[in-house]
């Protein structure tokens, strides 16, 4: 009845704010002078991307003998780095969306620029299934667009719900992403100086004037937006995982992918969120906003997902021994004892036992642990693609035509520009986009409570 | 046309090659060597082909100028687009081989074997349906050259005129031919000049068997061997099935024994005593593996088991050996029925001994008869050989002419040829390219541009005797000359055509008729009588043949180049070695015990292990020479001893061969050409090698099912029963499926295929006939390292029971198994790969667009991917790939990079057969059964792959698969495979286990 | 009078706002609106506004989503070019379900995003409101009630004092 039992919850932004100063920590940043180090990391992203458009340049030319795909190992890095991407690119709408869902009030310190990283990844993503196919030329034939052979795609293929799948995440996601955005864009035109960035960024905001019957129908969308990513992003990578479980193939033919990849993807997902969020808080003294209890958030969610990753590498094997069939059991003697163990046991370890140490609430909340091991369960997430997919075509039914694949520096150039292609974005995004969702941080601030206020004047 | 003239398809990258070569082509190829003498210049001669990749237009120019009758019932005059049929004949090792050659709008492009001929039934090998391939060789020789200058026919024939005067001591040397033209022409040589000899030089040929056979007898005599006669047959390092005069002949008699059909069936026996693992070794219902040099010690011991005349008494060290003891039991209770064979290189005791063992079985008469060869030199021409080379040296001849063959390369170490010839002042050589012996010759010396045999006039004698004439295709491309024309310019001093020398050797013969049907109906060699008179003699050689003790480095023709003969040809490079799976090169094949004395493991891959990236080497210091090879393993192979194959390390076959594999013939000796005694050493470099099969095991899974024939006889159905398909099974007798299947319509035929596992011998025609049908590129030695190699039809092999011991091997053609429920068409995002109403798994190549998912998904890895534009390297870029392109089949798509290939059971021709039915019919679209047959069935020399229409329940494809011993690959799968196998045999004799 | 369009009135927070808005809506007023830096919890009960229609709208959309994608696909590989793959029926409905589930998604998405730029009238870059330049403080960490001159209560004095009354800190007019 009086103040005294009232008790605020933990404050998720640390340090005492107003509402101007959280507006200033951000929303100031595209106006001041651009650092040095920006410059240096742009620079070095340009070089990679140039890097990845050459060796497109050079695929388009000669074709994907280039790479170090053969019989029978048809698929190689391309489809490992497009997995791979995929899988990080499920963490920004996961937060947006279930963890909003979920009132989990500490999202909004991360989920402005998980969602970028969302986009950016699921962008690195979508170039491999466009330049891996033999006649890149033809790849739009993916699409069910009207043509002169009068043909539709096959429905019947997943690698077709993979098309639809993916290119719907990145719409759904990129909507969300900059309903997010308006009303911060409107900050933005309304605190700029420069005429001509006022002029932009009011484009963008299409007007917004925070009035409340505006605010009415904007949370309604966000949370019908949220309702629908959520089931979503389950299903992107649940399809993703089809192009191997609905497959003959044995290593590929199992029930448990969906569950497992999806598990895998937040993990993963998690894991790069991890490492940009340590670098951005560092670099633009975030420190209040994204805290060590965000830090320690994540990583539980990185253990979690970690464990029922290896839950499921551990199954797989006890099915394959429970099923008796002959292939299967070979194909995962092969992956554990074969050509590949390294890779089996390199992805082992970084993706079961080093999310391990999260146990520890010392090591959940050390930054240095956080940031080295959220680059480890990458490494691991990246592996375990290499394993699911090489391992299994390599020695499949009949050992006449197994064989053994290893990438050409072509494979290499390419994953490596992918990343050129991501941090060229990443930046772009960290100099002229609000890095945090201003109006969410408000809103979570106790001061944006109407009652806070009475609660302090105590007439109640 | 590119300036530059492309590495061809040798390699797509080695780029750096091309100057090299360049400058090669301008020694070789002056501007004006290339006028056709047909009257086109090489310019309008490219003009009327046209520059791009459309295959027609050609006929106008290249159409045989005299008459040549069609094979079959087709009007005369070319309806575009129906393939014509001739019948010719091959010539090979002084025989022929009764062929059926399909041309589109004049161009030969497949070769198919004649069923109306004796020695070929139908079948082929390796080397007849290669060499439409050669035919279209751009490398090969565009025109006369005296020295560096290229000259007319003109100027050759005033030459012979000037040159070959009567009073001019003359020396010939030629390869084996059973011409009759040729020997007409040989005969009115004999007496023309003031002295001439005549060599015939056939470096794997069969003079040692007619030296054994003259050691016996008392005359040369061929033994023809009738192996369908036979119930028990006993080889002595005689790979009789491997690619030779006399093999198709030999798989179809052998096959027709190996046919079991139901358990009262019977099957013969065959044991094969050799050294290397060969193609005939993997038939073996037994096999006795010993060194190279003891296969003769064993024969002796088994000819004195067997009281053969002369062995009486003789022991070694196989006397008393338990295998040769129940090999000589089981030869003796066939009582006539057995048969006994030794290699053509064994030395001639061995031969001797043969004929020996086979009158001592009672077997002469029944199993082989004995032909007297009317075109055989009664000399020794291994001995002549050598003679020759001595008196050319000497300078003992005015002149000499070489039709064909290529001594200064294959040529044994001690005999120095390229020496010899500088010797001679006046030297012609008749050869197909610029080769070793062609570059050796001095500088005034002639080369004549040898003529294919499918586009010259000739004639010949099959192995069993039928007479044949050889009738032209096509134009000589290259203004090329046969043998005939060149001996009658040298005898005449003008040159007269083929076609006139053949027809005045056959007056008074139904020409039409043999030209027809490709043979004088009814001609074959008598039986020669023969009595067993160099008993003695035979003992005594015998005793003489030298054995090794230690190691031994054996020299073996390749099964695929011979004496290197046909090294230029990309599809025999190509083609995986029957055991070893090996392309593009030769190796020091060794036991895998040898092996690991050179500290190399064995299995080289396992399903724990990849294979490394690149072979261990050894140095084999043999006959004063060293051999640098990769070493191979090779499980039954002799131990303490090491086999390597000739024909490769050639400078001067083309781009194809040039530089492939180490050229052995240095290490050989004339005196013991088969092996030698030899030290070797590891050495520390590697060296890669293109092999299509790492795995050697089956790894326990039941892909090949086998049982010997009593166990077949318990249990009819082993095979099918092999496997448990889980699961309920529906009305149709198909384990039941999640959704109801599509039908397929009545009207249609529905194709099947079924493979007996027990007639296949292994031998990779069918390889390459499918490439040979389909337009399937070359890709190249680095390329097939990488597992890229493009054949729509495999042979798989696999080697089962003790690796260190005597393992037997297994042979499995892999095509595409046309499922029903594909696995690889739902996956297709665009619907490129989609099923036919008649059954086919077909593929849309211009709707492909290579995302490689169908390959990935495949359980049998059919599917093969144009990973580059293979084809562009040899059919737009080559210096002149119009002439390529003259050998690709214009119904079949040639495929761009980026696309999806595989077998579609010969869709075009299946199209064609059914458009023709329902023209013929007006309804039905049903080919009569057997009608229509894919590539690799009609060229299987064994019969072994079955075909048809399956919804009629009587086609004779029906009832293999309602045969006890038919079983599907992978049926758990549940994907219904149109092709299905027939369970191996074999007959081992139950003394022996 | 035509050249105000509206009085803005600013209050200190968010609590102060929402009582203002009970003030003003109890006073009768229609054409006007209270402006925030963030959605405040509460303020659509104190402005009496009717619960959003958004719903509908992505309801609709869903429903045209799943029809159409339904359509597409039966239509496609049944009717317009039905082909033999891998032996399955044309219309495959379980292979069906993944594309019919996106479609569905992503055209609801549309609605739900393009519906609430609809309902806001957004995108409106020419708005009366952008000639003041304290309500810009709107998107930073200004509390505003703005109510338009065309309102029939609207009156200039009048409303002025019924603002200041509800404790506004500051009033200023707003020209058209």
């Amino acid at each position: 009845m009086s103040q005294s039992t009232y008790v605020p919850e933990e404050p998720l932004v640390k340090g005492n704010h107003t509402f101007a100063s959280i507006t200033s920590l951000i929303a100031d940043i595209p106006e001041q002078p651009t650092p040095k180090w920006w410059y240096i990391a742009f620079g070095i992203s340009n070089i990679l991307l140039g890097v990845l458009l050459m060796s497109i340049g050079y695929l388009f030319w000669e074709g994907t003998g280039i790479w170090g795909i053969t019989n029978p190992v048809g698929w190689g890095w391309a489809i490992i780095n497009f997995v791979w991407w995929v899988g990080i690119g499920h963490a920004g709408t996961l937060i947006s969306a279930i963890l909003y869902l979920f009132r989990q009030g500490w999202r909004t310190a991360i989920n402005r620029f998980a969602e970028a990283m969302t986009i950016f990844a699921v962008i690195c993503a979508l170039i491999f299934p466009g330049i891996h196919v033999g006649r890149i030329w033809l790849a739009y034939w993916m699409f069910p667009l009207p043509n002169g052979m009068q043909m539709w795609p096959n429905f019947n293929s997943p690698l077709l719900w993979d098309v639809f799948a993916v290119s719907t995440y990145f719409t759904v996601s990129l909507l969300f992403w900059f309903v997010g955005l308006v009303p911060d864009f409107a900050t933005l035109r309304d605190r700029v100086k420069s005429k001509l960035a006022a002029k932009i960024y009011g484009f963008f905001a299409l007007g917004w004037t925070g009035g409340n019957r505006q605010w009415q129908h904007y949370e309604k969308a966000y949370m019908l937006l949220a309702g629908l990513a959520t089931p979503l992003v389950l299903s992107v990578h649940t399809i993703v995982s089809f192009d191997f479980a609905v497959s003959v193939i044995p290593g590929w033919h199992t029930t448990i992918f969906p569950p497992y990849f999806v598990a895998g993807a937040i993990f993963s997902g998690f894991a790069m969120v991890m490492t940009l969020m340590l670098i951005a808080r560092k670099l633009y003294k975030l420190e209040d906003i994204m805290t060590l209890d965000h830090i320690e958030k994540v990583n539980m969610v990185i253990l979690v997902t970690g464990n029922m990753v290896g839950f499921a590498y551990i199954m797989e094997f006890f099915i394959a021994w429970y099923s008796g069939v002959t292939y299967e059991k070979a194909a995962f003697i092969n992956r554990a004892m074969g050509p590949y163990a390294w890779a089996y046991w390199t992805m082992f370890l970084c993706n079961v036992i080093s999310p391990q140490f999260f146990w520890s609430k010392k090591m959940r909340r050390s930054i240095t642990a956080s940031f080295i091991l959220s680059i480890v369960v990458n490494i691991g997430m990246w592996f375990e693609r290499f394993v699911i997919t090489v391992t299994s075509l390599a020695q499949d039914f009949l050992p006449s035509s197994w064989g053994y694949y290893s990438p050409t520096k072509w494979d290499m150039l390419t994953y490596l520009g992918t990343f050129g292609l991501f941090f060229t974005f990443f930046l772009l995004f960290l100099r002229f986009l609000p890095m945090v969702a201003i109006a969410e941080v408000k809103m979570v601030m106790p001061q944006a409570d109407p009652h806070h206020t009475d609660a302090h004047k105590g007439d109640h | 046309m590119s300036t530059t003239p492309n590495t061809y398809w040798r390699s797509l990258n080695e780029l750096a090659r091309n100057d090299e070569y360049r400058q090669l082509v301008e020694r070789e190829f002056p501007e004006n060597a290339s006028e056709l003498t047909d009257g086109y210049s090489r310019r309008n001669f490219l003009q009327i082909m046209g520059a791009s990749i459309a295959l027609a237009g050609f006929t106008a120019c290249r159409k045989p100028m005299q008459k040549i009758v069609p094979y079959t019932r087709m009007p005369e005059n070319v309806v575009h687009g129906n393939p014509l049929h001739y019948a010719t004949a091959m010539p090979f090792m002084g025989s022929v081989t009764g062929l059926v050659v399909t041309t589109h709008e004049g161009r030969p492009t497949k070769v198919e074997g004649n069923e109306l001929h004796p020695d070929s039934l139908g079948g082929t090998h390796i080397l007849h349906q290669a060499s439409t391939l050669d035919l279209y060789d751009p490398d090969r020789s565009r025109g006369i050259r005296q020295g560096d200058e290229a000259r007319t026919a003109d100027d050759f024939a005033a030459f012979c005129a000037s040159t070959f005067t009567r009073d001019k001591r003359v020396a010939f040397l030629s390869e084996a031919s059973s011409s009759q033209t040729l020997n007409r022409l040989k005969r009115q040589i004999a007496g023309r000049f003031a002295a001439s000899t005549w060599v015939t030089y056939e470096p794997f040929g069969e003079e040692n068997v007619l030296l054994g056979t003259a050691m016996a007898f008392g005359a040369k005599r061929r033994p023809i061997h009738h192996y369908d006669k036979a119930a028990v047959i006993a080889s002595f390092g005689d790979d009789f099935l491997a690619a030779g005069p006399d093999s198709v002949r030999a798989a179809k008699q052998l096959a027709k024994s190996r046919k079991v059909m139901s358990t009262e069936d019977g099957m013969n026996r065959l044991y094969v005593v050799e050294s290397n693992y060969t193609l005939t070794g993997t038939n073996a219902d037994h096999r006795i593996r010993v060194k190279e040099s003891e296969i003769a010690q064993a024969l002796f011991a088994l000819a004195a088991a067997l009281g053969a005349d002369g062995f009486g008494g003789h022991t070694n060290a196989f006397t008393g050996n338990g295998d040769i003891a129940r090999l000589a039991a089981d030869l003796r209770g066939a009582n006539g029925a057995a048969l006994v064979t030794a290699g053509a290189d064994q030395p001639p005791a061995v031969h001797a001994a043969v004929a020996a063992v086979n009158a001592a079985l009672s077997a002469v008469g029944a199993t082989v008869t004995y032909a007297a060869l009317p075109f055989a030199d009664a000399a020794d021409q291994n001995a002549a050989f050598r003679a020759l080379t001595a008196d050319l040296a000497a300078g003992r001849y005015d002149a000499l002419v070489m039709l064909g063959t290529n001594p200064v390369f294959t040529a044994t170490g001690d005999v120095d040829f390229k020496a010899a010839l500088s010797a001679v002042p006046a030297v012609v050589h008749l050869a197909s390219h610029i080769d070793e012996t062609s570059a050796a010759l001095p500088s005034n010396g002639w080369h004549v541009p040898r003529a294919h045999y499918l586009e010259m006039w000739g004639d010949g004698l099959s192995f069993t005797g039928a007479a044949s004439v050889i009738q032209p295709m096509i134009q000589p491309l290259f203004g090329a000359w046969s043998e005939i024309e060149v001996l009658s310019t040298i005898l005449t001093g003008s040159r007269t055509g083929g076609h006139d020398l053949v027809k005045q050797t056959w007056t008074g013969s139904d020409w039409n008729r043999i030209l027809h049907d490709g043979l004088q109906a009814g001609t074959s060699f008598p039986a020669a009588t023969v009595r067993l008179t160099g008993a003695a003699a035979i003992r005594a050689a015998a005793e003489a043949l030298p054995t090794v003790s230690g190691l031994e480095v054996a020299f073996k023709a390749d099964p695929k180049l011979i004496d290197g003969r046909t090294a230029n040809n990309g599809w025999l490079q190509e083609l995986p070695d029957t055991i070893t799976k090996i392309t593009w090169d030769n190796v020091a094949l060794m036991s895998p015990t040898t092996a690991a004395g050179y500290g190399v493991e064995f299995p080289r891959a396992s399903i724990l292990r990849a294979p490394a990236d690149e072979e261990p080497m050894v140095a084999v210091n043999v006959n004063g020479k060293t051999l640098e090879l990769a070493i191979w393993v090779v499980p039954g192979h002799a131990d303490n001893a090491i086999t390597v194959y000739t024909g490769y390390g050639r400078t001067h076959a083309g781009r194809v061969g040039n530089g492939i594999g180490v050229d052995v013939n240095p290490a050989r000796t004339s005196s013991s050409p088969l092996f030698a005694s030899a030290t070797a050493t590891r050495i520390r470099r590697t060296y890669p090698i293109a092999s299509t099969q790492d795995h050697h095991s089956m790894e326990g899974r039941p892909l090949i099912r086998e049982a010997s024939l009593s166990g077949y006889r318990e249990k009819p159905d082993f095979a099918a029963k092999m496997v448990k398909v889980p699961g309920p099974i529906d009305e149709a007798g198909q384990p039941i499926s999640l959704f109801d299947e599509q039908t397929f319509p009545d009207h249609e035929p529905q194709w099947g295929m079924t493979i007996d596992l027990n007639a296949c011998t292994g031998c990779g025609v069918c390889t390459i006939a499918c490439q040979a049908e389909n337009n399937i590129p070359v890709i190249g030695k680095k390329e097939v390292k990488r597992g890229r190699e493009m054949h729509w039809i495999r042979v798989d092999r696999y080697f089962s029971g003790d690796v260190n011991g005597n393992p037997q091997v297994v042979h499995q053609p892999i095509p595409c198994m046309n499922c029903e429920l594909a696995p690889c068409e739902q996956v297709c995002p665009v619907a490129a790969t989609t099923h036919s109403d008649d059954g086919l798994n077909q593929m849309t190549y211009n709707r492909c667009i290579g995302t490689r998912y169908c390959a990935n998904n495949c359980p049998f890895k059919v599917r093969r991917f144009n990973f580059f534009n293979y084809p562009k390297t040899w059919l737009i870029e080559g210096n002149d790939p119009e002439v390529v392109q003259m050998a690709m089949n214009p119904d079949v798509t040639v495929r761009f990079r980026g696309v999806m290939e595989k077998c579609t059971y010969c869709v075009q021709r299946l199209n064609r057969a059914k458009i023709e039915t329902k023209r013929a019919t007006g309804d039905s679209r049903k080919p009569a059964d057997g009608t229509v047959k894919t590539a690799c069935q009609q060229a299987c020399p064994s019969d072994a792959i079955y075909f048809g229409d399956i919804s009629d329940t009587e086609s004779v494809v029906t009832r293999t698969k309602r045969n006890e011993r038919n079983y599907l690959l992978l049926e758990e799968l549940n994907i219904r495979p149109r092709t299905s196998y027939l369970a191996k045999l074999r007959n081992p004799n139950d003394a022996t286990a | 009078m035509s050249s105000t369009y509206a009085v803005l009135a600013e209050f200190k927070n968010p609590g102060e706002l929402m009582k203002a808005a009970e003030t003003v809506r109890k006073a009768g007023y229609t054409k006007w609106d209270v402006h925030s830096p963030f959605p405040i919890h509460g303020m659509d009960d104190a402005m009496g506004l009717k619960p959003s229609k958004l719903g509908w709208l992505v309801f609709g959309h869903a429903v045209l989503g799943f029809t159409g994608a339904v359509t597409l696909l039966t239509w496609a590989s049944s009717i317009a070019y039905p082909i033999n793959i891998s032996g399955k029926p044309f219309a495959n409905f379980p292979a069906f379900v993944p594309i019919i589930f996106e479609l569905t998604v992503l055209l609801s998405a549309f609605g739900a995003v393009f519906g609430m730029f609809f309902l806001n009238n957004m995108p409106r870059h020419h708005n009366p409101l952008f000639n003041s330049e304290t309500i810009r403080r709107a998107t930073d960490d200004g509390f505003f009630v703005v109510i338009e001159s065309t309102d029939t209560l609207y009156h200039e004095t009048k409303t002025a004092e019924l603002l200041r009354s509800a404790g506004a800190t500051l009033i200023e007019p707003i020209s058209a």
